[in-house]
């Protein structure tokens, strides 16, 4: 098998690993945001519930979690495994940018939604127009990182049977013996996805920055 | 109200989930049927079993064989690959209708997932490095030095009985790994001595590598390799060992044996 062959069995995989990060990042956002919202303004059992969940999925391994997902969870529903990874990994995900979106909320400055309601806006307008918007900024930082985090724990779902980056270095590695060089190759990859990301993220963080007076 | 809204939350919840278990009862076979196809596992990291051709394609013995026998059931083939020791919970849990990748007969296994009649025959195997200095004239000599296994086989299951147990090799010595080209990475490097696994991967392994070799073959924990079925499913059961007898008869497996085994 020659070097080409190789290289192009390996990238084949980089779809999967794309789908399984584009399911798993905005569905974890989704799930994420809506949970920081509920635990930041939700009342104190709400923020109890919360807190048990962020504990709970931030205290196992992902790998774990998707074999628990995947093989028990799912034993009646007939969900495939790119499907039960992508989503376990996105629900493992919720729970790491549940604790990003809090935070960033949480520095937005009380002041903000104080302002908001004084001049007569509801406590659902004042979050959504006011405290969101600029909670989005102070996000970024962190949610690159998770961003990066997911890329990488995407090639978990391997263990699933998806055939993803690493599953495939595994395969060609053993039939072609060229480990090193299998290997080599999938680290590139996930490191131009990665790269790619994080630089385009700071590109919109940029773009979000408010100008500072000189 | 908040206690209240919990505890139906908590009823509607289990209630789902028992809805989920109880609907088993229809065998594999006629889903299958109906879907016009039928989902096999596989591990494709075993050469000449069931590995990656420079092609991209799988390919193997195990992988032309099921071909054919789901070619005779008259539906279509979609493989699943993933690591072996996800395949037997993952027949169990209904994530695949079938698995061939070269099991053997075990009986932790046959709890949770059937067998199908046996179709070919393996052997066991012991590899070393050319820089070995011991000895291995009967199998248990292997407790003297650091073994390397693949992790939930069948010679997993044979070390741990019959060395670990007893106590002649300890745990610390014996070192479990997800593929058997890994195993025999650390044997060419010196981390483990002795190799035990199937002998025909391990040829193929051997002839990749000639720092390795065969010291000791025989039946131990191996013998017949046979396809995983979902537990208690009759009709599928039935279904592949006539299609298995059917190309016995007909020297078909003989074949591929040739194509496959020979050098």
């Amino acid at each position: 098998m020659d070097l080409g062959q190789l290289l192009s069995y390996i990238a084949s995989g980089t779809v999967y690993t794309v789908g399984v990060t584009l399911i798993a990042l905005p569905s974890g956002l989704l799930i994420g945001t809506l949970l920081a919202l509920l635990y930041v303004y939700g009342g104190k059992s709400a923020a109890r519930l919360m807190n048990l969940y962020s504990t709970v999925f931030r205290g196992i391994p992902p790998l774990v979690l998707l074999f628990i997902l995947f093989f028990a969870v799912t034993k009646g529903i007939n969900l495939s495994a790119f499907w039960a990874g992508s989503l376990s990994l996105g629900i493992v995900s919720s729970a790491y940018q549940m604790e990003i979106v809090r935070g960033a909320l949480l520095s937005v400055s009380g002041d903000q939604l104080m302002a908001a309601r004084s001049i007569g806006l509801s406590r659902l307008e004042a979050i959504r127009y006011v405290v969101l918007p600029q909670a989005v900024r102070l996000a970024i930082p962190p949610w690159s990182n998770e961003a990066a985090i997911i890329i990488k724990d995407s090639s978990l779902v391997y263990a699933l049977g998806v055939p993803e980056i690493l599953r495939r270095a595994q395969l060609i590695g053993a039939s072609s013996q060229r480990y090193l060089l299998a290997y080599m190759s999938a680290a590139v990859i996930y490191f131009l996805l990665v790269f790619v990301t994080t630089r385009l993220l700071a590109l919109f963080e940029k773009k979000l920055t408010i100008p500072s007076n000189p | 109200m908040k206690k209240r809204i919990l505890l139906t939350v908590a009823l509607v919840l289990s209630v789902a989930l028992l809805v989920g278990c109880a609907t088993e009862a229809d065998s594999v076979l006629d889903k299958i049927n109906q879907a016009g196809t039928v989902v096999v596992g596989t591990s494709a990291d075993y050469p000449p079993y069931e590995y990656i051709d420079d092609a991209g394609a799988m390919t193997g013995f195990d992988i032309e064989l099921m071909t054919e026998i789901v070619k005779r059931m008259g539906v279509e083939l979609q493989w699943e690959d993933m690591p072996f020791d996800s395949l037997v919970a993952a027949v169990n849990s209904g994530k695949l209708d079938m698995s061939i990748s070269c099991f053997n007969y075990d009986e932790e296994r046959d709890l949770t997932v059937d067998f199908s009649e046996a179709y070919y025959t393996t052997e066991d195997a012991f590899v070393v490095s050319s820089a070995f200095t011991g000895s291995i004239v009967v199998p248990e000599d292997a407790a003297n030095y650091k073994v390397g296994v693949q992790s939930g086989t069948v010679q997993d299951g044979w070390l741990t009985d019959n060395l670990v147990t007893p106590g002649l090799l300890s745990e610390a010595n014996l070192s479990r790994y997800e593929r058997v080209d890994q195993a025999a990475l650390d044997l060419a490097s010196g981390r483990i001595d002795v190799l035990m696994g199937d002998y025909v991967p391990v040829q193929a392994l051997v002839a990749q590598n000639p720092d390795l070799l065969v010291v000791f073959h025989g039946e131990l924990s191996t013998g017949p390799i046979n396809i995983v079925l979902p537990e208690g499913d009759t009709a599928l059961k039935a279904e592949v060992d006539r299609i298995i007898k059917e190309l016995q008869a007909e020297g078909f497996i003989d074949q591929l044996a040739v194509k496959y085994f020979s050098e």
